[in-house]
């Protein structure tokens, strides 16, 4: 009985201290901010919730943010693009972090606007004992290999686009994500636009065979296909230290001209910054000014949101190879924020990220690339048209 | 404290002038709302459920369908193949179950009745510091360190032995990712040892020394006393950890999901993969939020789940609440 008298009293006690605190917080809150709207030095808390790959972004911009404007604090979360995009809906974080875009009539309804801040990309790596060159793989082959119409190493598809490669007796297996991930978001895009057999859409998460195993998270992909002989994954480029620890290679993939002739190695791009750049240039020309929403899919799809099925993307100028399995970084903001002297600040971290943060100092230390100076111009843009107050 | 003493809550002190208020009747008055709160938590989250679900899907053939089909692009034509998650549930939680039961009463059987006190206290110990690890730890433990080991040697070697035994041969992959319906029932198993074991050592430590002093002087031998009375006198208990154990199985998110293999598919063999209810609420609640069907899906599988859990708790309520308190003690205690 003591005991649980004591134990009452406690929960009680809490429960007081909680609601006074709480009471307490709300007068000096209201207090503070009362008298620095006049001194102008409230404090602002930036929250940003989503995409586990923007995360590391946030944290390397948040601390330089507020070294400049010691009242901001910039407060991320790593939770998932899903997350990032239904807390941006609702209104309930100020900047949502996604790998995919949201459809530009989607973010129309919910008043939110699409702006990109880096440039990432995925490789696809095997474990293939005993062979250390890159091979050249193309999305329709991949599209193939993941609907279980490729089910071996030394397929003639494969091996066509390897002369140089003597490719194994070995079945492939093909691992997916277990969780949703903006990764499968772009590793199924990729196979949708390559090859018109795909029956499985593209999205953060869809049907996969049945048999094929699955791991979660990029780290779970890298330690499962390090496990599988003649396994294949689809890992998002911050994991390449991790990858190639673990002993694995990654392909050179094909560019659109590789959906075509898929023979010809001249049409396989290995992952290096130039290539990964020169798809972007190429996805991200003749754009409408505004709030840009591309896929870079393959080159991408100019003013396309909607990719179509086996139709592809956008062929490369001769002689260039641009890495087709490269995406953009999206955040997501109000243009009619309920606070609008917070989204001020919010604007202004995003200005600010846009012009010094897109820097190979920053980029570099996350894998990302930074943006074109066009994005960055359109992203200005689209910024002026978010509600602040002066 | 004296006035705490659970003789003077029964009898006040007889007093002449009674106190201004009585402490126990204002903490009474205090408490009892604080008691309503699992009741309030129980009904808000079966609203959230049946508010933010689609329960008209339950009645629907593409819930209950035997092939999983999600296209984001046509979320009219998706089915969830939910009989095949709850099969890959049952299996998991059912053999680990099995396993877990038979480890638990050899050894509670063995701390209660065989081993020197302090090694049978110490072993007890032990054993629910193993209740106090937190899942994800034996999920990463399975997924780094047994899996490749289930993969390269464990399963390749039960596989040439036992490949004449029913799903003991399975298809000669290649691959070796080492997850599946094995590792998940391996890890499941430890993981409820420590609840069922502390349930049946309470409930056989529980069973009146008279009883036993009967059987022995009867001329029973230490084994039939235990088999023939101990045994029977503590079923109750017995039940209720079987039960409790089943809930806390197919309840159990995380460490499972890490090392079932994922595929939506009947395993062919201990050494497929499979997936659980919990497994998918848990991988793709992130997607859910930007597919309404799939969220449908995600809340319909978790109120299933939810009932699944409470009944399988009921049961373990009804085993060791009805006549007299064997084992209830330490089923309230965890």
């Amino acid at each position: 009985m003591g005991l649980v008298a004591a134990i009452a009293i406690a929960v009680v006690l809490l429960l007081v201290g909680l609601g006074g605190g709480y009471a307490l917080g709300n007068y000096l809150g209201s207090r503070s901010s009362n008298s620095s709207s006049t001194s102008g030095s409230t404090s602002y808390t930036i929250s940003e919730t989503g995409s586990s790959l923007i995360y590391p972004l946030m944290q390397l911009w948040g601390p330089n943010f507020t070294k400049l404007y010691p009242n901001v604090q910039v407060s991320p979360q790593s939770t998932g693009s899903g997350t990032g995009i239904s807390s941006a809906e609702s209104g309930t974080v100020d900047i949502g972090g996604t790998d995919a875009y949201l459809l530009p009539s989607t973010a129309a309804n919910y008043s939110l606007i699409n702006v990109p801040v880096a440039i990432s990309s995925q490789l696809v790596y095997y474990n293939l004992p005993g062979i250390s060159a890159h091979i050249n793989l193309n999305g329709t082959v991949l599209a193939m290999i993941y609907s279980g119409k490729i089910t071996n190493w030394n397929d003639p598809m494969i091996q066509a686009a390897n002369p140089s490669v003597s490719l194994p007796n070995l079945a492939i297996v093909p691992i997916h994500r277990q969780d949703g991930s903006g990764d499968t978001f772009m590793f199924t895009s990729m196979c949708y636009m390559s090859w018109s057999g795909w029956t499985y859409g593209y999205g953060t998460s869809v049907t996969w065979l049945s048999s094929s195993p699955s791991a979660s998270g990029n780290a779970g992909m890298v330690t499962t296909l390090s496990h599988t002989t003649g396994g294949i994954a689809y890992i998002g480029i911050s994991y390449e230290s991790e990858a190639a620890s673990s002993g694995l290679t990654y392909a050179a993939l094909g560019t659109q001209a590789a959906n075509l002739n898929g023979t010809n190695p001249a049409n396989y791009a290995l992952p290096t910054t130039a290539n990964i750049s020169a798809d972007a240039s190429l996805g991200l020309a003749n754009l409408a000014p505004g709030s840009v929403a591309v896929s870079l899919i393959l080159g991408g799809v100019p003013g396309a949101t909607n990719l179509q099925l086996g139709k592809g993307g956008t062929m490369p100028a001769a002689g260039t190879t641009p890495y087709p399995d490269t995406n953009l970084e999206y955040t997501l903001i109000k243009t009619n924020p309920s606070d609008a002297s917070k989204q001020k600040w919010v604007v202004a971290f995003l200005e600010w990220a846009l012009a010094y943060g897109n820097s190979a100092t920053y980029m570099n230390q996350v894998h990302f690339l930074p943006l074109t100076p066009a994005v960055v111009g359109y992203d200005m843009q689209a910024l002026q048209a978010v509600t602040v107050s002066a | 404290m004296a006035t705490a003493d659970p003789a003077l809550a029964a009898s006040p002190p007889a007093s002449p002038t009674p106190p201004a208020w009585d402490r126990y009747k204002l903490l009474t008055w205090l408490g009892s709302p604080l008691a309503l709160i699992p009741l309030l938590a129980l009904l808000a989250v079966a609203l959230a459920i049946v508010s933010s679900g689609d329960l008209t899907l339950l009645l629907r053939g593409d819930f209950w369908s035997l092939t999983f089909n999600w296209n984001p692009l046509y979320p009219d034509q998706a089915a969830w193949a939910f009989p095949l998650y709850l099969l890959g549930t049952a299996i998991t939680a059912g053999l680990a179950l099995l396993f877990a039961t038979l480890l638990s009463l050899a050894l509670a059987i063995s701390l209660t009745a065989y081993l020197p006190g302090w090694l049978g206290r110490s072993l007890a110990t032990l054993t629910n510091l193993l209740a106090g690890i937190p899942s994800v730890v034996y999920g990463i433990w399975g997924y780094v360190v047994l899996a490749p080991y289930f993969g390269l040697t464990l399963q390749p070697t039960l596989r040439s032995y036992l490949a004449w035994l029913p799903f003991f041969g399975g298809p000669a992959a290649a691959a070796a990712p080492g997850t599946g319906v094995l590792l998940a029932v391996l890890i499941l198993t430890v993981m409820i040892v420590p609840l069922t074991t502390a349930i049946i050592r309470d409930s056989l430590a529980n069973v009146p020394s008279a009883v036993l002093e009967a059987s022995l002087a009867l001329g029973a031998t230490q084994w039939e006393t235990m088999r023939r009375v101990r045994l029977r006198v503590a079923r109750r208990g017995v039940m209720g950890a079987v039960f409790l154990g089943f809930g806390r199985a197919v309840g159990e998110s995380v460490a499972v999901a890490m090392v079932v293999g994922g595929q939506t598919q009947i395993p062919p063999s201990i050494y497929s993969g499979t997936t659980t209810v919990s497994a998918f609420l848990l991988y793709q609640q992130d997607s859910a939020f930007q597919y309404a069907a799939l969220l449908h899906a995600l809340v319909d599988f978790a109120l299933v789940l939810l009932l699944i859990t409470l009944f399988f708790n009921f049961l373990a309520q009804r085993a060791t609440g009805e006549r007299g308190a064997v084992g209830q003690t330490s089923a309230a205690g965890l």
